[in-house]
């Protein structure tokens, strides 16, 4: 059998933390059926591009997918940290593999959980989102995409912070810490172009930015430039942080 | 197995290996072959040096200086193809967070890639070997400490290998369990595996190992078969006694002259005489003889041999071996016989 194959399926069975993995589901649900429903009779429908308007609870839900992503992402830095707590950190890389192939079977864990867990989000909302669906081969391109910069990003820097922090309680603060930042910052739950200036550079900063917009382009079909160059950067933001990570790994001390 | 020119039928092959640490140097310019088959075995005292050096040659820790060979291999160029013929039991625990007994063992043997059907039955065997029935359904994070080191060993042995690195592989555990774990080892030995085996443990490295490098603060001191280490290292024998009547000049003095005892020391506290000497069998005549001339009443004898642990203690004391040094050594009795047990770990 394939190494990665077997790897990757030992991460998914020895490192999944079940009760979080469950939690991680059902928050971004309370999104879409209780804050977008309650919402949206305050908030007017409105162009999110390529004139296509669409309601504040169909906005939130997609949002709500790309939360899904971010948070499969800390299951990366999860995965190593239990690892290194258990000491099967050192005992696999005494193993038949090599670091990277390590580390990457880590990565393709993540992101079988972090699509995997979208979808799923995806499947549960489809009754909220409805016939606003646009499909495509544009569409479903893009949608996965976007699940997949998405993932690899959050996965990245959560390897990177979890190599960095030592202990798993600062491992924990400092990745809910950031995760508030990037979620509030982002257009999970606001337009970005709507939003205030100083907010706005901010976000328009944020790869969460990029990840979700990118997500309702495909689902919604309203790509416009500006997201093309959201796309680049977030390409180029997932590449940098993934190198980062993969190298910060490469030089852990054990 | 096949025989690998280069380095002849070395498992091991190690020169000039040292780690450092920043200012610290581990592991100091070691040197030593392994022989295929063979159970060698680092002994020394916690910080000796031995964890160090076998992560170096399972290449989890690059070396600052020196060279190595496993299994004919390079250690700093083909650690991959090394990896694939070697079996590591870390000192320090592991194991996986969710899973039970069975499948943390199955899962291992896995992502070795051994077929469905041989993990089946190996885990069958291991599991009765090691008599881990009764857990064998129980979640790893609720094992106690010593049946985990049980699944830890037993789960190593999953997978082929040509040479097994054991570190410190019998902590927590009890005699019973660790003397079946040893009988184990052994018999894999027979079967054609080498095993690289560290210890503090001093009776452990004797059943065990047919060759033991003693390692202290980083060196290498001495490396010879635990008979040999013995011969050379432990004090002479001695013949210790009691007299009912306690302690004696005139029997110090009688004794002391006699030319078959090399040294006479008494412990005060306990009141025990020891008489060093290489032909206890003439001593002990001879003291009689004096007791009964002097009306004194002898209480218990023995004749004390030498031990691997005189051995260990005189070796790491004095750093490296010098053969006729020790052989009259034991100013104080108190010196030469050390404690019982000693080298607990600290942690
Ligand atoms: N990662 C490290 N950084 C600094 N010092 C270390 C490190 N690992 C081990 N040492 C030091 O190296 C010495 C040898 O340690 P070790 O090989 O673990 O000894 P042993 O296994 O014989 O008890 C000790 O003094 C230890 O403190
Ligand atoms: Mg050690």
């Amino acid at each position: 059998m394939n190494i990665y194959v077997r790897l990757v399926y030992r991460n998914l069975r020895a490192n999944l933390d079940r009760i979080s993995l469950f939690f991680e589901l059902v928050f971004p649900l309370f999104f879409i059926f209780v804050q977008g429903f309650a919402l949206s009779e305050l908030v007017t429908p409105f162009d999110i591009g390529n004139g296509r308007v669409i309601s504040y609870q169909l906005f939130l839900a997609a949002g709500a997918i790309t939360l899904t992503v971010i948070n499969s992402g800390t299951n990366a830095g999860t995965q190593l940290w239990y690892d290194r707590k258990n000491g099967m950190f050192e005992q696999l890389l005494m193993g038949p593999f090599t670091r990277l192939q390590y580390i990457l079977s880590i990565i393709l864990a993540t992101l079988i959980i972090g699509i995997a867990s979208s979808l799923l989000v995806f499947l549960i909302a489809l009754p909220v989102l409805g016939g606003a669906l646009y499909l495509s081969l544009q569409s479903v391109f893009l949608t996965g995409l976007a699940l997949f910069l998405g993932t690899m990003f959050f996965g990245s820097f959560a390897l990177a912070l979890s190599v960095a922090l030592k202990s798993s309680e600062s491992f924990n603060i400092v990745s809910t810490f950031t995760f508030f930042i990037f979620l509030f910052t982002s257009s999970v739950f606001y337009p970005a172009n709507k939003a205030p200036p100083v907010i706005q550079s901010v976000s328009l900063l944020n790869p969460l930015t990029y990840a979700t917009d990118l997500l309702r382009a495909g689902l919604f079909d309203s790509m416009t430039p500006f997201i093309s160059t959201e796309l680049t950067l977030l390409t180029v933001e997932t590449i940098v942080i993934f190198t980062i990570a993969v190298l910060a790994f490469r030089r852990i001390r054990v | 197995m096949e025989v690998d020119l280069a380095s002849g039928s070395f498992a091991v092959n190690v020169k000039d290996l040292s780690k450092r640490f920043g200012d610290k140097v581990a592991v100091d310019s070691v040197s030593f072959e392994v022989k295929r088959s063979e159970v060698f075995g680092f002994l020394g005292p916690n910080g000796a040096g031995k964890t160090t050096t076998i992560k170096m040659l399972t290449t989890l820790l690059p070396p600052t200086s020196g060279q190595a060979k496993i299994l004919g291999l390079d250690l700093r160029s083909e650690g991959k193809k090394i990896r694939q013929r070697i079996g590591v039991v870390q000192q320090q625990d592991s194991f996986d967070q969710g899973l039970n007994v069975e499948t943390s063992m199955n899962l291992y043997g896995l992502i070795w890639d051994v077929p469905k059907q041989e993990r089946r039955r190996r885990i069958d065997e291991l599991i009765e070997r090691f008599e881990m029935q009764e857990f064998r359904k129980k979640q790893v994070v609720d094992l106690s400490g010593g049946q985990r080191r049980r699944l830890q060993v037993a789960r190593e042995f999953i997978h082929d290998m040509d040479l097994l690195f054991l570190d410190e592989p019998t902590v927590g555990l009890d005699p019973l369990a660790r003397r079946a774990f040893l009988d184990f080892f052994k018999e894999k030995v027979k079967d054609g595996l080498t095993i690289f085996f560290t210890t503090h443990i001093i009776e452990e490295a004797e059943y065990l190992c047919d060759r033991i490098a003693v390692m202290n603060e980083g060196r290498i001191v001495e490396i010879d078969t635990p008979g040999n280490l013995k011969r050379r290292f432990g004090s002479a024998k001695a013949v210790e006694f009691r007299l009912l009547e306690g302690a004696s000049k005139n029997l110090v003095k009688a004794l002391s002259s006699s030319e078959v005892v090399n040294k006479l020391v008494l412990d005060e506290l306990s009141g025990t005489y020891r008489a060093t000497t290489s032909k206890p069998e003439l001593v002990i005549p001879e003291l009689y003889r004096l007791a009964d001339k002097l009306s004194l009443h002898i209480s218990s004898i023995y004749i004390a041999e030498t031990t691997l642990e005189d051995a260990f203690i005189s070796l790491v004391k004095n750093g490296s071996g010098n053969d006729s040094s020790h052989v009259h050594s034991g100013e104080s009795y108190a010196a030469a016989s050390p404690p019982r047990g000693s080298f607990k770990e600290a942690e």
